[in-house]
């Protein structure tokens, strides 16, 4: 005999997705599998598109994270024209990719997971939410807001307008930085390193409540996967791949990222859309691996900003070289924010960041083009074949999301055989198996958006097929 | 406050007519009528709006709904009402969205909904027919509504955005 638990959809992720938890005879779980219900047609519907509609396109895939998807596909149609970009474009395009980094990472720590941070997995879900945060700590709420309207707005600024900043473009960017942009976005980041500062200081303190939870919230050992530049150190924009085991050996140091398919397999399990990516070498299932920021902190032997590694420094301290729980995605995103926030206040401090010169022209000179680049949830590839006139006839897309799908579903399968017993569901259960996705914060928002509010759904389903439980918030 | 006019379209320029808030945003930003309000077009409302709309005497947000004909469009006022809590925290609801800039901030302005009636929700990045018919028709009433506003309160000049 067996039951399933149906949790769909999932809330305070992006887009639409369902966990279902297997139990045997005995009520005890068997299996868990996270599922992506939303169909991704935007590798099928760019077919057939000049290649120069392409970086405006894929901005549109995610409201969350416009940019890593306009940065990743103008430097796939960089390789498509033979172009470099000019240094200071190639700058100009960092800033805005870590501004991209700063407001998505915001959004998911400050109002995704600071309700169960503040209020614990057990609180009552009327207030475990962004409301109310704001009521307990409106401190730590208008932190949240600060900073990721700090990100949005340097995203906005440079973009020049409100409604599609579409400003990396081919070669490079659309128009130069102007010194009353740049002074205007340095006088507020003091503000927002303060604030993310903070928001450390806060999580720092409150970290020993949760190494019970910790250990067993995506406790799982697994590669770990990320760009690095030329020292070692991350790299958001550039770089190459670094793969690191979870003892902290390399299984492999700078690749280039434009290889990815000798290395990365993919394949696609009936029961979701989301595809799954493997390490080659080790195979499906086994070659498992994690992105993202706390890939990212893992893979780098520092960030190579002051006050982020001062925070690297005390991570490691804290949780060793190569901490093994999804719960300490959290902590990573918070240095991960610190360093983005640093780097950019750098980048606009350069001699050469108000330089006319940040856009390169070509026509199609190749016929086949990959852009990579870190976007806040990790590795993100875009690949594109073209024809002579560079019309678009064949695109994959690489997500973050799909590099941590088998990850996701092996958190997703711990937490459920530690918090679901048998037939008896309960709210903190639901809230857990939930929030262990959140920590990899996925983003399948390529969907349509909410039409109405979308309930929380837990059915639980005997051997018959017919429901024999359910809770709806 | 600032005492701004807002005007916020919302939702996913590839799934069709979801994606009418951002056609309509990027209309009514062109509108000469709105010279000096503040067009912001989105995929989804999240929480960074919220000074934005504390900051705004009036916020028009504008988007997909499944509850009028295809083509037509409702405006209503929404009311205030107290705290409204969310499941969705990275997805606000205008009534969210507004509660959490009242939290926050102290400030809540009056709000308006304009809900479109859609055909599809397909993948594409063009409105239906009968949708983009509505456009102009839709334009014309956000700018009506503001320029009301305005003459009813008798202190409020569009071109300055400013309602105090």
């Amino acid at each position: 005999m067996r039951n399933q638990i149906v949790i769909d959809p999932i809330t305070r992720i992006e887009g639409h997705s369902k966990i279902t938890i297997h139990l045997d005879d005995a009520g005890e779980v068997t299996d868990a599998q996270f599922h992506v219900t939303q169909f991704r047609g935007f590798e099928r519907i760019v077919q057939g598109r000049p290649i120069h509609e392409m970086p405006s396109i894929m901005a549109r895939i995610c409201g969350i994270c416009p940019v890593s998807h306009l940065v990743a596909s103008s430097k796939a149609c960089d390789e498509i024209l033979a172009v470099e970009p000019p240094p200071t474009g190639a700058d100009l395009r960092r800033v805005m990719n870590l501004a991209q980094i700063v407001q998505s990472n915001a959004l998911s720590f400050f109002h995704l997971s600071s309700p169960d941070l503040l209020f614990g997995f057990d609180a009552d879900p009327a207030k475990r939410n962004i409301i109310g945060v704001a009521q307990a700590n409106p401190g730590l709420a208008r932190d949240g807001v600060g900073v990721r309207r700090f990100g949005q707005q340097i995203i906005e600024w440079l973009g020049g307008k409100r409604i599609h900043p579409a400003w990396v473009v081919p070669g490079g960017v659309d128009a130069p930085l102007s010194a009353e942009t740049r002074d205007r976005i340095l006088s507020t980041i003091p503000e927002a390193v303060a604030a993310i500062e903070r928001a450390l200081a806060w999580y720092k303190s409150s970290l020993v409540r949760w190494e019970d939870e910790a250990a067993a919230f995506g406790d799982i050992r697994t590669a770990f996967m990320g760009l690095v530049d030329q020292a070692g150190n991350v790299d958001y924009y550039d770089g190459l791949l670094r793969v690191m085991d979870a003892e902290g050996r390399l299984l492999a140091d700078r690749i280039d990222p434009r290889s990815y398919q000798e290395y990365l397999g993919e394949t696609v399990e009936p029961w979701s859309y989301l595809k799954s990516t493997y390490w080659k070498v080790l195979g499906y299932p086994d070659g498992i691996y994690r992105v993202g920021p706390l890939a990212r902190v893992i893979v780098a032997a520092q960030m190579g900003t002051p006050r982020a590694d001062l925070e690297l420094d005390e991570f490691r301290r804290r949780l060793g070289r190569v901490p093994s729980s999804s719960f300490h995605y959290h902590y990573a995103r918070l240095i991960d924010t610190l360093y983005a926030a640093e780097r950019i206040d750098e980048l606009l401090r350069g001699p050469e960041i108000l330089s006319p010169r940040v856009r390169a022209f070509a026509e199609i000179n190749r016929n086949e083009g990959i852009g990579v680049s870190e976007a806040p949830r990790g590795t993100l590839i875009h690949h594109y074949r073209v024809n002579d006139d560079g019309i678009v006839e064949w695109a994959n897309l690489v997500i973050a999301t799909g590099h941590n799908n088998l990850a996701m579903n092996r958190s997703v399968r711990q937490v459920a055989k530690r918090y679901v017993k048998s037939a008896k569901l309960s709210e903190p259960m639901l809230n857990r198996v939930e929030a262990v996705i959140r920590c990899f914060d996925p983003c399948l928002s390529c969907s349509t958006h909410a039409l109405g509010e979308m309930a929380l759904q837990l059915q639980l389903i005997g051997p018959d097929g017919a429901v024999l439980d359910e809770l709806v918030r | 406050m600032t005492n701004g006019v807002l005007v916020v379209g919302y939702g996913n320029a590839l799934r069709t007519d979801d994606g009418l808030g951002r056609h309509a945003a990027e209309r009514l930003a062109d509108d000469p009528r709105l010279d000096g309000v503040t067009v912001i077009g989105r995929q989804q409302l999240t929480p960074d709006l919220a000074l934005d709309v504390s900051r705004a005497c009036l916020v028009v947000f504008v988007d997909a709904s499944h509850g009028p004909p295809a083509g037509s469009f409702t405006i209503e006022r929404m009311e205030r009402t107290g705290t409204r809590a969310t499941a969705w925290s990275h997805q606000l609801s205008p009534s969210s969205l507004v509660a959490l800039a009242r939290e926050l901030y102290g400030e809540a302005p009056d709000v308006f909904l304009v809900s479109v009636g859609v055909k599809s929700l397909d993948l594409g990045d063009r409105l239906s027919p009968v949708v983009e018919a509505t456009l102009p028709r839709l334009v014309d009433a956000v700018a009506d509504l503001v320029a009301d506003r305005a003459v009813r309160d008798g202190t409020m000049p569009v071109a300055d955005n400013d309602c105090a």
